[in-house]
């Protein structure tokens, strides 16, 4: 028989699905930052913050609801080096695949880009910025000084990093938009709507806010942690439907069980 | 899906190990409390057994002749004979102080003379009527003695009458007795020794005062009528010298 918490552990698979985006206050807030930041007259917009913050998923979201409007692309794989990212551009840019056996000459690029200058306007959104190098970086910036390509870098917000987007990004970058871990009433709001979304009704409110604010300890409102320990909770209230529902309350989730996914993810230490 | 089993185990350690700080402040308070409670219970009975220890060494004997003096007042008082010298209250109570202190603190204020403080017997009396309460000290010995007259305090009394109403001790009616015959309270007086009789009927110090306080009230017959009774069952010496003079006067 399939346990009630099967489908509920399901929801809370980490991805960036855009159909598993929820509106938040907090994410809004940025969404709007973001659009009207594009709507500048910025060559390279920096979004920053701690992985599993959302980063990935508002500009998932953002390509997805301006795809219709404006010329605008997602690179969600960072290139390995930097032939292969010239390729992705040059694709991009010329509409055409490179030749064979042929590279991409980054004087031309940029001549090329200076010449869509007024023509089109070009927005590529890339993700896990902190992959490329400083060099790599710089030749982003010099095709973005074109003011035909705009730039939307997406950054870990680490200690290291955290000095590029100083040293680096400081003089280059026209606006930053950060995005922080989520707060104990938006973080229940997306797990609610997360729940909801999929008609999980029942499990949503044996979710009580006493356990939303053990959660939000335990992961400190960040929503990777969240999917993460949310799911390791359905799958021990799976574990005990399927095998001793005696020790397992429908109606509230015990706070035995939301301790023993924290010890198992290390949030906690015996 | 992983083993529950191992998971639960480590829960139930986290558990034990989260609760630990709980049990021990909840210990720490309940030794706290139970040291607290001793402490307290010790200090409120450690008081009545200090005073004891304390008069253990301070002992306390009164030389008193107060019977006669009572008698030579009550005598004096209905004017049956006259007296040529009252003798001056002299009550002393020599108290074992160190030697050192007596030396450096010859005389000390007046003190009240409070049985409550003090469960040793009253060995020796002495009454010398001089007004004046102080306390006199006796030179060369190594002891200290102290003529406490009454006390100044009227809370005091009141401890001695509670205490009386609940032990029944006829130490602090017979001390309340004679207090308030010395003050001239001989309505209290007269209540204060028949509450002693009622207790002990065999004490003589008790029905001397009895009597004294009714003569004082000028209350003769029944004065007489209480002599003749004690002497009839007691043969006592001093009652029936009272009961002569008072029959010859």
């Amino acid at each position: 028989m399939k346990s009630r918490y099967e489908a509920a552990k399901n929801v809370f698979v980490d991805s960036i699905d855009i159909d598993d985006y929820i509106e938040l206050s907090s994410s809004v807030t940025a969404y709007k930052q973001l659009e009207h930041s594009m709507e500048k007259p910025l060559k390279m917009i920096l979004l920053f913050g701690r992985p599993g913050t959302g980063k990935s998923i508002l500009l998932n979201r953002l390509q997805e609801k301006l795809k219709h409007q404006k010329e605008i692309h997602y690179f969600d794989t960072p290139a390995t080096n930097e032939k292969e990212f010239f390729h992705k551009l040059f694709k991009v840019l010329t509409k055409q695949d490179l030749p064979h056996n042929t590279e991409v000459n980054f004087s031309a690029l940029v001549n090329f880009c200076k010449n869509l200058r007024g023509k089109r306007e070009i927005l590529i959104l890339l993700d896990e910025a902190q992959m490329y190098g400083t060099e790599m970086m710089e030749k982003i910036r010099l095709i973005s000084d074109s003011r035909a390509v705009k730039f939307v870098v997406s950054l870990h917000k680490t200690d290291d990093e955290d000095l590029i987007a100083k040293e680096h990004f400081q003089s280059r970058i026209w606006e930053v938009i950060e995005l922080k871990n989520a707060t104990q009433s938006d973080q229940t709001a997306y797990i609610h709507k997360k729940l909801l979304k999929k008609n999980l009704f029942e499990i949503a409110n044996s979710i009580k806010e006493k356990d939303m604010k053990l959660i939000h300890t335990f992961t400190k409102g960040n929503f990777r942690e969240c999917n993460k320990l949310i799911f390791t909770i359905f799958e021990i209230c799976e574990y005990y439907d399927k095998n001793e529902p005696s020790k397992i309350n429908y109606e509230h989730i015990p706070k035995r069980i939301i301790e023993m996914a924290a010890l198992k993810l290390g949030y906690i230490h015996v | 899906m992983y083993d529950i089993k191992p998971l639960e185990e480590t829960w139930k350690q986290y558990h034990k190990n989260k609760r630990k700080p709980y049990f021990l402040g909840a210990l720490g308070l309940s030794i706290l409390f139970i040291v607290g409670g001793v402490f307290f219970n010790a200090k409120n009975v450690s008081l009545p057994q200090l005073s004891m220890n304390s008069t253990g060494k301070f002992i306390k004997t009164t030389q008193m002749n107060e019977s006669n003096v009572l008698l030579d007042g009550a005598l004096s008082q209905i004017q049956l004979r006259k007296i040529d010298k009252i003798e001056q209250i002299k009550p002393v109570v020599k108290m074992h102080i160190d030697t050192n202190i007596e030396e450096t603190m010859p005389t000390l204020p007046l003190v009240n003379d409070i049985p409550i403080l003090d469960k040793e017997p009253i060995k020796k009396k002495q009454i010398h009527t001089k007004a004046k309460m102080k306390i006199i000290s006796e030179k060369p010995r190594k002891k200290m003695h102290l003529n406490i007259i009454e006390s100044s305090s009227v809370s005091a009394y009141k401890d001695v009458e509670r205490r009386f109403i609940e032990s029944h001790d006829t130490d602090d009616s017979l001390f309340l007795a004679k207090s308030y015959y010395r003050k001239g309270n001989y309505k209290k007086s007269e209540f204060w020794s028949l509450q002693t009789n009622k207790v002990n009927s065999h004490i003589e110090e008790s029905w001397m005062i009895f009597a004294q306080s009714k003569i004082k009230l000028g209350h003769i017959n029944e004065a007489i009528q209480v002599l003749k009774s004690y002497v009839k069952h007691s043969n006592s010496q001093k009652a029936k010298e009272l009961l002569y003079r008072l029959r010859k006067n």
